[in-house]
């Protein structure tokens, strides 16, 4: 028996296992292996020109600027809801608590109409903003928005199982042993939750940093200002440069593949953290 | 499990000294803001979708499906999903009896691999067929000499669905059945049952709801894509746009019932998924007693 | 034979978790395996279902050889620890499992789910998921399914173990009944001894992988040859004691007493106000420390050898009392003498068990305090003490490789040596004394993983199977008895060594209830040897002497090794 695999009595690895990989790599590995070739094949000077332009450098601001803030956003706000849906009982909790996935369901396009129309100036919210100077539709601040939106599931469905997960009977150890419900939470709460909070941030801002559908309905797209790298490599597309649409590709890849591979750390951390407070 | 944290919240709630004003003031704050919260970035966008859709009448938003090229969006969404669905389907049930039944090495990395398409923008899930097989591709071409077209057709946007929905139904599966155990599997194989018939007899039964909301999230994500396909597509009205693509041409042309009229759609759509979703945790908790 | 295992072994990442096990279940025979949780008992019984690959070794199902068949195809029903029910099947359907695979009729398929349904006591339960059932009547249903397609064995893998006490005993008894009634070969796996004596025809005991010994319960339990089984299959008190040598190779040397580990039950202790109030042989004087009322039974224990102890004590008592003696009394001899903490009593000892076991306890023997205390601190050592659970003790002899000769008593048990260049002096010191075994252990020496024992002459080849039996049922490694024979022996040779080897292996099996695998070399004994020790780290070798007590020259090789390996003389 090869050391490859544990000996088991169930059939069908080789199969499932075969058929697996075959399709990960045609979809999946494939694809993204054509996108690293092709910015290999370009010159280091005309890469560096594409990925440092000054429209380039804007989109980036942008881009991470209000997915850090949106992620930032989510992680207070997903927080409170979570602690709302786990901890109180009222009514219309579990049509609330089944909403909360609503973004992963919801396509873009609707989110970023819809968005756009309660925030525009004459929208439902946005009419009210107006005398106090805010504008949301076709800002910066419309872009976080949008991100905002769908980055919240992510935060408050990390958060929620953490939260059931607090042991109860420290809480009420710690009750009887004379702690104010705030010590409760600062010591014994917070840091149970702070591993699924840093994971379900990084996971927020990871989707926000890609997003495009919801994002160029609100953002009103102009260059240096409301443009979002995602939008730039259409843009380059549309010029039929796919040069410089591999590029900004690329350097959203690498992005990419940085958080996921920090999202890794950063769970390996919370079951360590974890681990760790329960010994 | 939500409502056995409910229970235990009650419970907490009926305790010594704590119909304290103080306690219940933190209540009502905490409710409120995720009432209001949820209710500005979440409820008031679902119902202008619906307020604009019904804006000028029941009659003209249904005047508004009567458009030919809005139904070539809606026929071409749903071809799409029809062979993006199954594919992903085989392909998560696969992946998932894989990785959950078999100790191997690498597994860790294969998740992680599964999951790369979650962390990749659309934009570059599309742009990356675009460099394969579009003009100037890898592949282009070849296509072009034997007549096939990928970019701004319908394989280049089942290519961009397949992609973005890869990991939907493998990432509902591992995790349910890397819990259920092997148990009930092996105890099929010592009463003589063959390999397919343990997993058709015992172990697709025990998965069922997982499944169905990994397929439906998987369908729901298909129909609703817009960034990846809209790459790919070309925007060729009537021919290669699909909903979410027919939406935006629609809200660019200030069509906004019409526009609305088809998100509604979509709304719908990620209404019923969720429902469906609901009801299968619901049928989960019945069944399996937890 | 319905059930026959031959030298199975099944390994996880090189350590061994099934170590050469044989065993034969007669049929219609309810086997019970016990063991600690890891000791390789479910490992074992899911290799018979086929739901494990063994690495090595055979399994027979009433004559039929099993080992590649899948388990499919074997023919058993297995209980799981957890039932594993098929949760979205009834009860009915559950059943009907194994029929349905094998395309029964439907109207058989009515007949045998009544049947079983009646057996197990569940007529009216047709219809339920598992889910809505108990534990109790969970497992009842598995076992149910187990049987339906009748197998010809049936194999249970702790199935009581997430029940609670009642319905455990309840279980119990179905479960016995139903296997009287069918008369079908079953084997059952269990860490609880209660069940194991209520449940088995005969048990196997395993601990490390390896089946340390099989018997009846009442054998098992008055008569255990090892330590382990001793105090596992419930409590026991392990004593040191000095008995005359017995057999014919005393005969020749000056009396000398020898150490044996014997075996006191906690019932088979009396307790009486003095010794001469004794109705049993002495064992010596205690303190009641500690009492704790039971029920049916008293426990005590009586902390023993104490200095108020000391002074009603007899210098010509034989036992070397340890610590304290744990001692159960019925209601009766409560009764009878009641007690209380704190109280001096006299400890007799109804019946005592001595165990068949050479390695008693370990005496480092050194020539300085420093050397000794750098043995009795020696990884290898305190954690075969510990695992034997047993004595460590020093001598510090200055002249210990000296010629000059020593005074005072020979070390007890198996004396222990620092292995280096002055090892072969001290040994040939030793043996001349008459001291065996012996065990040169080097400084740095691993846990092994492999014993490879050898004997160079018939003298010493039972008390080599005796040691090696004892010492492989406290380290988890796996043995090779390795016969040598000069390079260039005619055929004749060759075959007679073979069978020689063949015929240790079934004395192994037959005296000691163990199995080892063997094999025949060519060569010179010593330079073979050399060479298989140092193939490989975390070996060791047990060695049988030619000659009694008298290390050949072209042994020290063997010892003087480095790095070495640990070597155990006898």
């Amino acid at each position: 028996m090869s050391a490859f695999r544990q000996p088991s009595v169930l059939p069908g690895f080789g199969l499932t296992l075969g058929f697996a990989t075959f399709f990960l790599s045609a979809i999946v590995l494939l694809p993204l292996a054509a996108l690293v070739l092709k910015t290999a094949s370009m010159s280091w000077a005309d890469f560096v020109a594409v990925v440092s332009s000054p429209r380039a450098l804007a989109s980036y601001r942008l881009s991470f600027g209000a997915s850090l803030v949106a992620a930032l956003i989510n992680t207070v706000f997903g927080f409170i809801v979570a602690w709302t849906l786990v901890r109180y009982e009222f009514p219309g909790r579990k049509v609330l608590d089944a909403m909360i996935d609503m973004p992963f369901a919801l396509p873009t396009a609707v989110s970023g109409i819809a968005l756009t129309a309660v925030f525009a100036q004459n929208g439902w919210i946005g009419q009210y903003l107006e005398p106090w100077g805010i504008k949301v539709a076709y800002t910066w601040l419309g872009v976080t928005l949008a991100l905002t939106l769908i980055g919240l599931p992510f935060v408050v469905r990390s958060v929620q199982p953490s939260l059931l997960e607090v042991q109860r009977d420290l809480e009420d150890a710690a009750e009887t042993l004379g702690a104010t419900p705030i010590y409760i939470f600062r010591r014994i709460i917070f840091p149970t939750v702070l591993p699924a909070l840093a994971s379900g941030f990084t996971l927020a801002f990871a989707r926000a940093v890609g997003e495009y559908g919801s994002v160029i309905f609100i953002a009103g797209n102009l260059p240096m200002k409301t443009e979002i790298t995602p939008l730039l490599i259409v843009i380059k597309l549309e010029e039929f440069d796919y040069n410089g649409a591999a590029a900004l590709g690329f350097v959203m890849l690498a992005m990419s593949f940085l958080m996921l591979l920090s999202i890794n750390l950063v769970q390996a951390w919370g079951r360590r953290h974890i681990v760790a407070a329960r010994r | 499990m939500v409502g056995i944290a409910a229970t235990g919240a009650a419970e907490i709630a009926r305790r010594p000294g704590r119909g304290t004003l103080r306690s219940a003031l933190v209540r009502w704050v905490f409710i409120a803001l995720s009432l209001g919260f949820l209710a500005a970035v979440l409820l008031a966008p679902l119902a202008a979708v619906f307020a604009t859709a019904l804006g000028q009448g029941i009659g003209a938003y249904l005047d508004s499906f009567k458009d030919p090229d809005t139904g070539s969006a809606i026929r071409l969404t749903l071809l799409t999903a029809v062979i993006v669905v199954p594919l992903n389907t085989i392909f998560g049930i696969s992946a998932a009896w894989a990785i959950a039944k078999f100790e191997f090495r690498g597994k860790t990395f294969l998740i992680t691999l599964i999951d790369l398409p979650f962390a990749v923008s659309p934009i570059i899930s599309g742009l990356v067929y675009v460099l394969l097989f579009g003009a100037q591709g890898w592949f282009g071409i070849w296509l072009q000499e034997h007549n096939i077209d990928v970019i701004f057709a319908l394989p280049g946007i089942v290519l961009a669905t397949l992609f973005v929905t890869f990991p939907y139904v493998a990432r509902e599966l591992i995790p349910l059945m890397e819990q259920l155990g092997n148990d009930e599997e092996e105890a099929a194989i010592t009463l003589g049952a063959s390999g397919l018939m343990t997993f058709v007899r015992v172990t697709l039964p025990k998965i069922r709801w997982g499944l169905i909301y990994g397929v439906i999230l998987c369908n729901a994500r298909a129909m609703g894509e817009f960034g990846a396909v809209s790459v790919v597509s070309g925007h060729i009205r009537g021919l290669t746009t699909t909903m979410p693509l027919h939406i935006e041409i629609l809200y660019n042309e200030y069509a906004f019932v019409g526009a609305f009229a088809v998100a509604s759609l979509l709304t719908l759509l990620a209404v019923v998924t969720l429902i469906v979703k609901s009801v299968i945790e619901w049928q989960a908790s019945r069944t399996t007693g937890h | 034979m319905s059930i026959t295992l031959d030298q199975v072994t099944k390994q996880y990442q090189g350590n061994p978790v099934v170590n050469d096990v044989s065993l034969a279940v007669a049929e219609g025979e309810f086997f019970v395996l016990l063991g600690p949780s890891g000791s390789g008992k479910s490992t074992l019984l899911r290799a018979i279902a086929g739901l494990t690959e063994v690495d090595h070794g055979r399994i027979t199902l009433f004559g039929r050889d099993v080992t590649q068949v899948s388990a499919r195809e074997r023919e058993v029903g297995f209980v799981f620890q957890n039932y594993a029910l098929f949760r979205h099947m009834t009860v009915g359907e559950n059943i009907e499992f194994a029929l349905r695979v094998r395309r029964e009729k439907a109207a058989e398929r009515v007949r045998r789910r009544k049947e079983l349904l009646e057996l197990i006591g569940l007529a009216d339960m047709d219809d339920r998921l598992p889910i809505q059932l108990s534990g109790g009547q969970q497992q009842r249903v598995a076992v149910a399914r187990a049987l339906a397609h009748k197998p010809k064995v049936l194999l249970l893998d702790e199935p009581f173990g997430a029940l609670d006490a009642k319905i455990r005993e309840e279980l119990r008894r179905t479960i016995r009944s139903v296997q009287r009634e069918l008369g079908i070969t079953t084997i059952l796996v269990t860490h609880d001894q209660e069940e194991a004596f209520a449940l088995g025809d005969r048990l196997g005991v395993m601990n490390l992988g390896r089946l340390l010994e099989a018997g009846r319960p009442t054998d098992l339990y008055s008569r255990p040859a090892t330590r382990f089984v001793a105090t596992f299959l419930g409590a026991a008190n392990l004593l040191l004691r000095r008995e005359a040598r017995l057999g014919p190779e005393a005969a020749g040397q000056s009396r000398r007493e020898q150490e044996v580990v014997a075996m006191l039950r906690p019932e088979e202790a009396e307790l009486a106000p003095d010794r001469d109030a004794l109705t049993t042989g002495f064992l010596g004087y205690g303190h009641v420390e500690e009492m704790q009322f039971t029920g049916a039974l008293e426990r005590l224990r009586v902390r023993m050898g104490t200095e108020a102890a000391e002074r009603h004590a007899d210098a010509s008592a034989t036992a070397m009392s340890p610590v304290w003696i744990d001692v159960t009394r019925t209601q009766p001899e409560q009764r009878a003498f009641p007690l209380a903490p704190g109280q001096l009593v006299a400890v007799g000892t109804r019946r005592i068990h001595v165990l068949p076991t050479p390695l008693s306890s370990f005496t480092v023997c050194a020539e300085s305090r420093e050397a000794a205390e750098r043995l009795m601190s020696n990884h290898w050592l305190t954690d075969l003490a510990a695992r034997m659970q047993t004595r460590l003790s020093a001598q510090v002899e200055p002249q210990l490789a000296s010629e000059i000769p020593a005074p005072g008593p020979a070390p007890a048990g198996v004396a222990v040596v620092a292995a280096g260049p002055d090892c072969p002096a001290k040994v040939r010191r030793l043996l001349g004394r008459g001291v065996t075994p012996i065990l040169c252990l080097p400084e740095d020496a691993e846990p092994p993983g492999r014993v490879v024992v050898h004997f160079a002459g018939q003298v010493a080849r039972r008390a080599t199977l005796a040691m090696t039996a004892s010492l492989l049922r406290h380290v988890p490694a796996e043995a090779v008895f390795l016969g040598i024979l000069p390079s260039g022996s005619p055929e004749r040779t060759r075959t007679a060594g073979v069978r020689q080897l063949l015929d240790v292996r079934s004395e192994a099996q037959a005296g000691h209830g163990l199995d080892v695998r063997t094999e025949l070399r060519l060569g010179d004994r010593i330079e073979e040897l050399l060479r298989e020790l140092g193939s490989q780290p975390g070996q060791m070798l047990v060695l049988g002497l030619p000659e009694a007590g008298s290390l050949p020259e072209n042994f020290e090789a063997l010892l003087t090794q480095s790095p070495g390996w640990p070597v155990l003389l006898a």
